[in-house]
C-alpha cells in the first residue's frame, strides 16, 4: 500500500471541502429581512432632524439609545407631553448619557407630520427635550423597526443591539391620571441594563394611535 | 288599592325624568346613551343595561383588544349603595385594516351590555339614579379621545309586575345576538408551532352546512400577527385555522383566549357568528414521543460510539475500510509499535474531522442556518468536488498514474510524512462516510441538537472514536488479519476492484447532482471528469520517476494545472448553468403514491387520525436509498401500505430545505434517514430503525392494523 497515492488527492478534497462549505454559507444571505428584533443588532438608519442635520444610529454606538415614535397630535402622545412625563424622562435619561431620538413616521400631509419652522415652534411649545426629532416621511425606518403605534419605544444598548421594544408603560390609555402609578418600561430597562442586570421585560405590546404611514 | 296608582305615577315620573337627563349625549363623533332593558327595577333582581354608541360614518370604536393601535371604551360606574355592575359584555368586532396595521373594532354603532344588580333591600317605589362616566377613543385615521357622564333614573317596583319590557327591547335583543356564544359542545384543540397557532375544530351537530371562513380574535394583545391572513381549511368534519403568531413579542401563552367569528354565521345568514374559546395550548413537543430514547449525555455518547463502529459497515465506508485494512497488512511488516502508531494517527484524523464537521455545523447554525448530518452533500459544489476526487482516486487505484513524484512533505522525513498520510486517510474516511447514517447514530446526533456546544462536540468526537476503534484494534493486533494472504499481487488486484467500486460511487454522485442541479450539471461533471482523466493519463504516461527530470516536471505541472482548470471551470459552470429550483418529481410508475411532505398537510392528516408514514430521505443518503429499494418498495410492504390506507409522505432533504430541517428537529433529529409512523389512534409517533428490512416495516405496520380495528 503506497500511502503517497493519497497525498495530492486528499489535499485537493480538503481544500475543496472548504470551498463547498463556503458556498453553503453564502446561500442564506438572500433571505435576509431587516426587521428589528429584540436581542439582535438594531438596524442602522440615517434620518434628518428638524434643522436638516442628518443622524445615523451607528454614530451613537457606545451609548444607550432610546427611540421614541412620535405624533404630537395623537391623544396617547398628548398624555405623555401634557403631563410633562415625556420631556421629563428625556432630560433625566440624557443626563445619564443616554441618547434619545424622537422619530416621526407620519407621511407628509398626514397627522403628526411637521417640518421647518412649524416643527421647531412645535418642539419648543411641547418642551421636547431629546437629542433630536427625526423626520421619517417615507416611513422606511418605521417599517424596518416594525413601529406600530405612537408612542412606540425602543432601547438599544452600547453594543448596538436592541434590548427593549414596545410600550412606554403598562397603562394603555389616554388619561393623564394614568401616568402616575404606571410602571415605565423604558426606565426599568435602562436602569437594569446600566446596573449590568438582566432586563426583566424585554418586549411588550405597544399601545397608542396607529403610525400614520 | 293605593299601590297600582302609585306605581303608575312613579313610572310616569321616571319617564319624565329620564327625558330630562342628558341622555343621549353627543360628544364629538359619537352619541352616547345609557339604556335599561326594563322600565323599572326590582330588589335583588339583575337587569340589563347598555351603553349605546352611535358612531359617525368613517369613525370607529375599539373592541376590548383594540389590535395594533387604539384603546377600548371604558365605563366607570357611580352607582348608589348596594348596586353592583357586572363585566362589560362585548359584541364581536371586525377587522379594521390600516396597512400595515390592523385594529379590531366597530363601525356605526356599538352596544356594551352590562348587568346591574340592585340590592336585595331596595325599597319599592323609589327613583334610583344610576350614573357612569364613559370614556373612549374614536378614530378614523386620527384619533380623538372623548369622555362624558351619563345618568339614568329608574323607579323601583315590585317583583310581580310582568309587563316590564321597555321600548329598548329590540336594541337589547340585537345586541345579544352579537355576543359570542359559550363553547359547550365544540371540540377545539389549540397547538402552536414556531410561527403559528393552530386550531383544530370539530363543530357540533347543530351547526349545519359548511363554514366558509372563520377568524380568530385574541382577547389579549401581542398573541397573533393581527394583519396576517388566517388560513381556514376544511378536511372532512374537522377544520383547521392557522393563525400567524406575533413574532415581535416573545410570549408563549399557556392558554388561548378569545373568540372565533364565522361568516356568514354558524347556522347560515343571520345566525350566531361568534364563539368564545378559552383553551390550553398544547406545546408542539407532543410530537417528540421518542425524545426520551436518550436519557442523558452518557447514553448519547454510548450511542454515538456504537453508531460510529457500525458506520464502518455502511456501504459508503466499505471501500475505504478495505483499503485501510490493506494498509494495516502492509504496516504489520514494519512491526507492531509502528503499526499501532499509524492506527492512532488515523483515529486522530477521523476524530479531528468529525470535530471539524461538528464545529462547522455549530458555527453555521449559530449564524441562523439550519443544517444537519451530511449537510455538505446538500451543496452541488461539494458533490461535484467529491465526485472529481473519487474519480481521480479510482484512476489512481487502477494504476493509470502514480503520485510519488510530486508528493508533499518530502523534506520532512519519511516517518513524518507517513504519519501525515495516516491522518489524511482518517479525514478521507470521514468525508466519504457522511452520506450514511448507522443505527444509534440518528438519535445520538439528534440529542446533540439540544445540548450546549461542548456536549455536541463530545458526541461527535465519540462518533469518530467509535468509527476508528476497529482500526486501532487491528493495528494493535495485526495477527487478527492472519487469515489474509501475505502482501503481494492480490493486493494490486483488490485495489483495482476497489477502483471500480469508487467509479460506481461517482455514478451515484452524478445522479445526486442531477437531482440537485439538473442534467446540465451532470454534463458539466462528465466534461470535468474527462479533463481529469486527461490529466491523469499525462501524469501516468510522462510523469513516472525513471524518465528525464524536466519531462516529469512538465507532466506534473500539466497534471496540477489541468486538475485545477477542470475543477474550477466545473464549479463555475455548475453555479452558472445548474438548475437551482429543480423539484424532484415523484414519478413512481407503480406502487403507492408518496406525497411531498408539508407541515400543513401533516397537521391535516393527523387531525383526521389517518395512519401516516413519513420517509425523511435524501438522494445522497445511501442508507436511505438502500432502505427504499429493499424495504419500502418491497411488494409485500407496498401491498400492506395500500391495504391499511396509510397516508405516505416523503420529505426530501437532497437540497437544503429549512422546513425539513425544522421538521427533523421537531422529532429530535438532524439526520436522515428517519422513518416516522403515526399509527392513527395514538398521537405519539413511532420511529422505525435506521436500517429497514421488509419484516421490520411489516412488524411496525401490524400495530396500525390492530389499532384501527379497535
Amino acid at each position: 500500500m503506497t500511502r503517497r497515492q493519497f497525498s495530492i488527492s486528499t489535499l485537493l478534497a480538503l481544500s475543496l471541502f472548504a470551498i463547498a462549505v463556503f458556498a453553503e454559507q453564502k446561500a442564506p444571505e438572500t433571505a435576509a429581512v431587516t426587521v428589528a428584533t429584540v436581542g439582535q443588532t438594531a438596524p442602522d438608519f440615517t434620518l434628518s432632524d428638524a434643522a436638516g442635520k442628518s443622524h445615523s444610529l451607528s454614530l451613537y454606538k457606545g451609548k444607550y439609545v432610546v427611540l421614541e415614535w412620535i405624533n404630537f397630535d395623537c391623544p396617547f402622545v398628548r398624555k405623555h407631553y401634557n403631563s410633562g412625563n415625556m420631556p421629563r424622562l428625556q432630560k433625566e435619561m440624557m443626563e445619564k448619557g443616554v441618547v434619545w431620538l424622537g422619530i416621526c413616521s407620519s407621511a407628509s400631509g398626514k397627522q403628526g407630520y411637521f417640518e421647518g419652522k412649524e416643527l421647531t415652534e412645535r418642539l419648543k411649545s411641547e418642551g421636547f427635550s431629546a437629542n433630536a426629532y427625526l423626520i421619517d416621511g417615507d416611513g422606511n425606518v418605521g417599517r424596518m423597526y416594525g413601529a406600530k403605534t405612537t408612542p412606540h419605544m425602543y432601547v438599544i444598548n452600547p453594543e448596538g443591539s436592541l434590548v427593549y421594544a414596545g410600550a412606554i408603560d403598562d397603562k394603555p390609555s389616554t388619561k393623564l391620571d394614568d401616568v402616575k402609578g404606571a410602571t415605565n418600561y423604558i426606565v426599568a430597562a435602562l436602569q437594569a441594563a446600566m446596573a449590568g442586570k438582566e432586563i426583566s421585560t424585554k418586549s411588550t405590546v405597544s399601545y397608542g394611535c396607529s403610525v400614520k404611514y | 288599592m293605593r299601590r297600582p296608582l302609585f306605581v303608575y305615577i312613579s313610572i310616569l315620573l321616571a319617564i319624565l325624568s329620564s327625558m330630562a337627563a342628558a341622555n343621549p349625549v353627543r360628544v364629538g363623533h359619537v352619541e352616547v346613551a345609557f339604556l335599561s332593558e326594563t322600565e323599572q327595577i326590582t330588589a335583588g333582581k339583575p337587569f340589563g343595561s347598555a351603553i349605546h354608541f352611535k358612531i359617525d360614518d368613517g369613525w370607529h370604536l375599539y373592541w376590548k383588544n383594540p389590535g395594533d393601535a387604539g384603546a377600548p371604551p371604558s365605563i366607570e360606574w357611580q352607582l348608589p349603595d348596594g348596586f353592583s355592575a357586572g363585566e362589560i359584555q362585548w359584541p364581536y368586532p371586525h377587522r379594521i385594516d390600516l396597512p400595515p396595521l390592523t385594529d379590531f373594532g366597530y363601525d356605526r354603532e356599538l352596544t356594551l351590555l352590562v348587568e346591574i344588580t340592585p340590592p336585595s333591600n331596595l325599597p319599592e317605589s323609589r327613583n334610583v339614579e344610576l350614573r357612569a362616566t364613559i370614556d373612549w377613543l374614536v378614530c378614523t385615521e386620527i384619533c380623538i379621545p372623548g369622555e362624558t357622564e351619563v345618568k339614568l333614573e329608574l323607579p323601583s317596583g315590585s317583583s310581580n309586575l310582568t309587563a316590564n319590557k321597555s321600548a329598548n327591547h329590540a336594541l337589547f335583543a340585537s345586541a345579544r345576538e352579537k355576543l359570542p356564544i359559550e363553547n359547550e359542545d365544540w371540540e377545539i384543540q389549540a397547538s402552536t408551532t414556531e410561527d403559528e397557532l393552530l386550531l383544530s375544530i370539530v363543530k357540533p351537530n347543530w351547526v349545519e352546512g359548511k363554514l366558509q371562513s372563520v377568524l380568530f380574535f385574541p382577547e389579549e394583545r401581542g398573541i397573533i400577527d393581527n394583519s396576517a391572513r388566517q388560513i381556514f381549511q376544511s378536511a372532512g368534519e374537522r377544520q383547521t385555522l392557522r393563525i400567524p403568531r406575533d413574532m415581535n413579542v416573545h410570549s408563549s401563552p399557556e392558554r388561548l383566549k378569545g373568540i372565533l367569528v364565522a361568516e356568514p354565521g354558524w347556522r347560515g345568514h343571520d345566525s350566531e357568528k361568534a364563539l368564545e374559546i378559552d383553551l390550553p395550548i398544547e406545546p408542539t413537543e407532543v410530537i417528540a414521543g421518542a425524545k426520551n430514547e436518550i436519557s442523558g449525555l452518557w447514553m448519547a455518547l454510548l450511542f454515538a460510539f456504537l453508531g460510529g463502529m457500525i458506520l464502518n459497515l455502511m456501504p459508503c465506508v466499505l471501500p475505504v475500510l478495505s483499503l485501510k485494512v490493506l494498509g494495516i497488512v502492509g504496516q504489520a511488516e514494519q512491526g507492531r509499535r509502528k503499526s499501532l502508531w499509524h492506527g492512532t494517527i488515523f483515529a486522530a484524523g477521523v476524530i479531528a474531522s468529525f470535530l471539524v464537521l461538528a464545529g462547522m455545523i455549530l458555527i453555521l447554525q449559530a449564524g441562523g442556518n439550519s443544517l444537519g448530518w451530511g449537510f455538505q452533500l446538500q451543496s452541488p459544489a461539494f458533490v461535484f468536488v467529491l465526485s472529481s476526487f473519487l474519480f481521480l482516486f479510482a484512476l489512481n487505484l487502477m494504476g493509470l498514474f502514480e503520485i510519488g513524484a510530486v508528493s508533499l512533505g518530502r523534506k520532512a522525513g519519511v516517518s513524518h510524512h507517513a504519519a501525515f498520510q495516516s491522518f489524511l486517510n482518517g479525514v478521507t474516511a470521514t468525508v466519504v462516510a457522511t452520506p450514511c447514517t448507522a443505527p444509534f447514530m440518528g438519535s445520538a446526533l439528534g440529542y446533540s441538537l439540544s445540548q450546549p456546544p461542548v456536549a455536541a462536540l463530545l458526541i461527535f468526537a465519540f462518533l469518530g472514536a467509535g468509527m476508528a476503534l476497529p482500526y486501532i484494534v487491528l493495528s494493535a493486533f495485526p495477527q487478527l488479519l492472519r487469515f489474509l494472504p501475505k502482501p503481494g499481487r492480490w493486493m494490486v488486484t483488490l485495489k483495482q476492484v476497489m477502483g471500480f467500486l469508487l467509479l460506481g460511487t461517482v455514478v451515484w454522485l452524478a445522479w445526486v447532482l442531477n437531482i440537485q442541479a439538473g442534467g446540465n450539471a451532470v454534463v458539466i461533471l462528465l466534461l470535468a471528469l474527462l479533463i481529469l482523466a486527461l490529466a491523469a493519463w499525462i501524469k501516468g504516461q510522462w510523469g513516472s520517476i525513471p524518465l528525464a527530470r524536466t519531462r516529469t516536471f512538465t507532466a506534473a505541472t500539466a497534471f496540477v494545472l489541468l486538475i485545477t482548470f477542470g475543477v474550477s471551470i466545473g464549479l463555475y459552470a455548475i453555479d452558472k448553468f445548474g438548475a437551482t429550483a429543480l423539484t424532484r418529481t415523484a414519478a413512481e410508475p407503480s406502487g403507492p403514491v408518496w406525497e411531498n411532505y408539508s407541515a400543513e398537510r401533516l397537521a391535516e392528516l393527523r387531525s383526521e387520525n389517518r395512519p401516516i408514514l413519513i420517509d425523511f430521505t435524501a438522494a445522497w443518503c445511501l442508507s436511505c436509498q438502500v432502505n427504499k429499494r429493499v424495504a419500502l418498495e418491497n411488494d409485500g410492504v407496498e401491498k400492506r401500505l395500500a391495504e391499511l390506507n396509510l397516508a405516505l409522505m416523503r420529505a426530501d432533504w437532497t437540497k437544503r430545505d429549512d422546513n425539513i430541517t425544522s421538521a427533523l428537529a421537531q422529532y429530535g433529529r438532524n439526520s436522515v434517514p428517519l422513518y416516522v409512523l403515526y399509527t392513527g389512534k395514538d398521537s405519539a409517533p413511532q420511529f422505525l430503525p435506521e436500517i429497514l428490512t421488509p419484516q421490520v416495516v411489516l412488524d411496525a405496520l401490524a400495530q396500525v392494523k390492530k389499532k384501527s380495528i379497535i
